[in-house]
């Protein structure tokens, strides 16, 4: 193909072919791959094919790097090795569509579940579903710190009447088969967590002043607070607890002070009046 | 169109040089906010904040309030054959809107077509098609944004067969056709013209002097065979010099120190860059005498912080 009949489109399909893909596209025009040569300039260096190969090369150890960056939990739990190839792997399979690198690893979670190395095998292993819950912890943890919300930067009073206690603005509860929080948390205080047991898990994330405070809870509260979330009141989600757990009423109120102040502590709730519009 | 070219280039040639600046860094955000340093401006990367609702939003809106900024992106894509992100203008405009930034730049180059994104700074195929394209393009985000913008000269490791128009003359006719400023990256310069064989100092005579509202100084790697831009290190002494020349060609213009990868602490951040104090009246020394350098081959062009948030768990 003469060079004068590429169009600007053609061009760049090629080029972002070469880097996407990594390996010379049909031209739409062609039968055969085009050439780098035919398109790129040698230097007094460097061949054609060397040229673009800096482009090439940079491109996936930019994003490898960057989705290294927001998975980095997993990156340790998987070893850099196989980290490394699930996520060029994923990045073959979704190249990012988005002007932003902060959703790279948005649909990495769903990639690990789509690829686990045991799909087709009727006894499932356990790991890969450690390892794609921690995935999407991780990736639930950066969009957290980063969404929009009424910042609560108040302090909620211990006595505040349960009447007026609401979920903070930003609270976020997730149930796992693994401790993932836990695991997470080890990792982030530079301890070498070992690949844990299955062991159902209960945490809370919340964010107060823009930094995230991440907490494992008990499966009643996760499911108290859940209540709350969708609107109820402590008095009505005192009522769902001894329905779903079977509990009595006196083991619920019993408890309750020492929820409502670990609660409010921990930013889980502020009060009614003092939340913004 | 005339008059609103015209228009936009009265608006280039009035904006002010606000000194000696730097990149905001997530891992300055403290220091700045504690230490308040004698930083003249800081320069933002604009989609590191477009979409925030976080801690990168709260600490850009008070920094806003004590210091000039521009906003410098990496997306706009001005080359590209895809449609105009209208979804992406509209939050550049509204980051813009509330931050009021000197000005608003970007860069000579592509990301991706077909909605995807590279997150590279792609080399610009440099003839008349193209030309016409980019300043179409030019026309048509200027006016969605109401202001003209300023683009940079990106590092680029290619040139191709089908170009025709040499780069400095590529962005002459952009300021011609569109009355948009630019950002001469000097560093970026010095890179693109080793690797692709062009004098790097017959390049900054051919500008447009009096269209350049901004400079970038940075570090790169050199690899023997190619240099790569990785914005790791310190500035090497023949970009200083070019830097030198391109000062007293320009009257002296906004610099900015940019730093990606093995960011330094603050200080020593702010040092590297008050050093373009002493090359500001230097004498530009022609020779340009390659130093020697430590060569490396495993590089990789980092010509942006990557924006990937640094969560903070308590």
């Amino acid at each position: 193909m003469e060079n004068s009949t590429f169009s600007l489109k053609q061009l760049q399909n090629w080029m972002q072919g070469m880097l996407v893909h990594h390996e010379p596209l049909e031209n739409g025009n062609a039968e055969v791959p085009v050439m780098v040569e035919q398109v790129v300039n040698s230097s007094k260096r460097l061949s054609a094919v060397r040229h673009m190969d800096i482009y090439r090369y940079s491109y996936i150890a930019r994003l490898r790097a960057c989705m290294q960056s927001q998975f980095s939990a997993l990156a340790y739990a998987l070893g850099s090795e196989l980290f490394e190839l699930f996520a060029d792997q994923y990045l073959d399979t979704y190249p990012s569509e988005s002007y932003t690198l902060n959703t790279l690893g948005e649909k990495f979670p769903a990639f690990l579940e789509e690829t686990r190395p045991d799909a087709g095998q009727e006894e499932k292993e356990t790991w890969p579903d450690f390892m794609i819950e921690l995935a999407g912890f991780e990736y639930a943890l950066s969009v957290i710190f980063d969404e929009r919300a009424n910042e609560n930067s108040t302090v909620t009073p211990n006595n505040t009447p349960d009447e007026l206690l609401v979920p903070a603005p930003v609270l976020h509860l997730f149930h796992y088969q693994y401790p993932i929080c836990d695991y997470y948390l080890e990792y982030s205080q530079g301890k070498e967590p070992e690949l844990p047991f299955p062991e159902e898990s209960y945490c809370a994330v919340t964010r107060h002043n823009y930094k995230l405070g991440l907490f494992t809870i008990r499966g009643a509260q996760y499911y108290f607070l859940k209540s709350m979330q969708q609107g109820n009141t402590v008095e009505n989600a005192k009522n769902d607890l001894v329905k779903t757990f079977n509990f009595s009423r006196a083991e619920v109120d019993k408890i309750w002070p020492e929820w409502k102040k670990s609660f409010i502590e921990a930013g889980f709730f502020i009060a009614k009046n003092i939340k913004g519009p | 169109m005339t008059e609103q070219r015209d228009s936009y280039s009265d608006v280039i040639r009035s904006l002010p040089n606000p000194g000696l600046g730097l990149g905001l860094r997530s891992k300055h955000f403290n220091y700045i906010l504690e230490h308040n340093p004698e930083v003249d401006w800081f320069e933002v990367i604009s989609e590191n904040f477009m979409d925030s609702g976080g801690r990168p939003h709260h600490i850009l809106r008070q920094l806003a309030e004590r210091y000039p900024v521009v906003m410098h992106g990496v997306s706009l894509s001005i080359g590209s054959t895809d449609p105009l992100n209208k979804e992406y203008l509209t939050k550049l405009k509204l980051l813009a809107k509330e931050i009021k930034p000197l000005w608003i730049s970007d860069h000579l180059c592509w990301t991706g077509v077909n909605s995807l994104n590279t997150h590279d700074l792609l080399p610009i195929v440099l003839n008349e098609e193209s030309l016409k394209h980019i300043c179409n393009r030019i026309n048509r985000v200027q006016d969605f944004l109401h202001r003209p913008l300023v683009f940079e000269n990106p590092s680029t490791y290619l040139t191709f067969k089908q170009s025709t128009i040499n780069e400095w003359d590529f962005l002459r006719y952009m300021t011609e056709e569109t009355g948009c400023g630019l950002l001469l990256d000097v560093n970026n310069v010095y890179v693109s013209a080793f690797n692709n064989d062009f004098d790097p100092v017959h390049y900054i005579h051919q500008l447009p002097h009096s269209r350049i509202v901004q400079m970038h100084i940075a570090g790169h790697q050199h690899c023997g065979t190619h240099i790569i831009d990785t914005h790791d290190r310190q500035v090497v002494q023949e970009v200083w010099k070019l830097f030198t020349l391109a000062w007293h060609l320009t009257g002296g213009v906004a610099t900015l120190l940019e730093w990606d990868s093995n960011i330094p602490d603050f200080e020593v951040y702010h040092a590297e860059l008050l050093k373009a104090k002493q090359h500001m009246s230097s004498i530009f020394d022609m020779e340009l005498n390659p130093e020697k350098q430590e060569y490396s081959e495993e590089a990789v062009s980092n010509p942006v912080n990557f924006m990937i948030n640094d969560i903070v768990v308590n």
